[in-house]
């Protein structure tokens, strides 16, 4: 009888564990954008200290890019980025927020499958739906989700001045990874 | 009169390469190199935190891409990251020394904002500055 109970205490547990220790997170996930235009000098950034969270029971996943950690090969581009672009000292961090649609983590393996990862991505204080096919691996303790999706400036009230605007890409690519793991 | 012509012209050869030179520095300058740069404030890792925790945008506009010291004691490490005192992430581009855990250290580096999702201030190109 007592061990029936303790076998019962360990299944309760155990399910337990399984509904609510499903977070992963990453602090060091890295984001890239380009708006590089063929023959004019590469326009690109990178962020390695994104930060990121999945809810592997649900699919939430949530991201948070600090835009002073976007780096830039020229130093004069990261200030026109910062200063004249994202305004980051009045709106210092990029955020997104959304859902891995129909995650199911016992079904991940190491070869990676297509999801859709739709939410909202605010930055310069402007939100758009943002809709894209990421891929989802996952190897011991690490979900890896990678994917790339394409953003105009002007969707985020960010104008390029005419002068320079030859020279930056009507559309902005980005890509993204995040290496997943259970804390 | 063909020595002064000559003179003239060599006066503005040297003006266009002055600013050719100029120009070309300013268009690419050096990015900054943090770990050479004096720190405008050094405060203990704890008020950092505080700070933020209490008003972030106050904290911002004083710290934001601001070299700044911090001391505290490393909690984590994991690769190429520090955490000092639980809650300041310090990015490093060069593998810090792994041994500096349960150290108390100060660190140099730029604060990149605040992180809501894990309740982090963020530095990044850090150097560690001394170490106990």
């Amino acid at each position: 009888m007592k061990n029936l109970r303790f076998i019962i205490v360990v299944i309760i547990l155990m399910i337990y564990n399984c509904m609510f220790a499903q977070k992963y997170g990453t602090k060091t996930g890295n984001i890239k954008f380009e708006a590089t235009v063929p023959s004019f000098e590469e326009v690109a950034g990178e962020s390695k200290t994104t930060s990121a969270a999945l809810d592997a029971t649900t699919g939430d996943f949530a991201a948070l890019a600090l835009m002073k950690g976007f780096r830039f090969k020229v130093a004069l581009m990261e200030e026109h980025f910062n200063e004249n672009y994202v305004e980051s000292d009045k709106y210092p961090k990029a955020t997104f927020k959304g859902k891995v649609e129909g995650l199911d983590v016992s079904k991940l393996t190491a070869d990676a499958k297509t999801y859709t990862v739709t939410g909202d991505l605010t930055l310069h204080g402007k939100t758009k739906k943002i809709s894209d096919a990421a891929k989802v691996s996952k190897s011991g303790n690490t979900i890896t989700i990678t994917g790339a999706f394409e953003v105009k400036p002007g969707d985020f009230a960010i104008e390029i001045p005419s002068v320079v605007s030859k020279k930056v890409a009507d559309k902005i690519s980005v890509t993204y990874s995040f290496q997943l793991v259970k804390p | 009169m063909k020595k002064k012509g000559f003179i003239v012209l060599i006066v503005i050869l040297v003006m266009i390469a002055a600013g050719a030179f100029f120009s070309y520095g300013y268009l690419y300058k050096d990015v900054r190199n943090i770990s050479s740069e004096d720190a405008s404030f050094k405060v203990p890792a704890s008020k950092l935190i505080s700070e933020y925790a209490g008003n972030q945008q106050k904290a911002d506009a004083a710290y934001l891409n601001k070299t700044v010291e911090i001391t505290g004691k490393v909690t984590q490490v994991t690769d190429s990251v520090l955490t000092v005192d639980s809650q300041v992430f310090c990015g490093f581009d060069v593998k810090p020394d792994a041994g500096s855990i349960n150290k108390n250290v100060t660190i140099k580096g730029r604060v990149i904002g605040f992180d809501e999702l894990f309740g982090e201030v963020k530095l990044d190109q850090c150097t560690i500055t001394t170490k106990e």
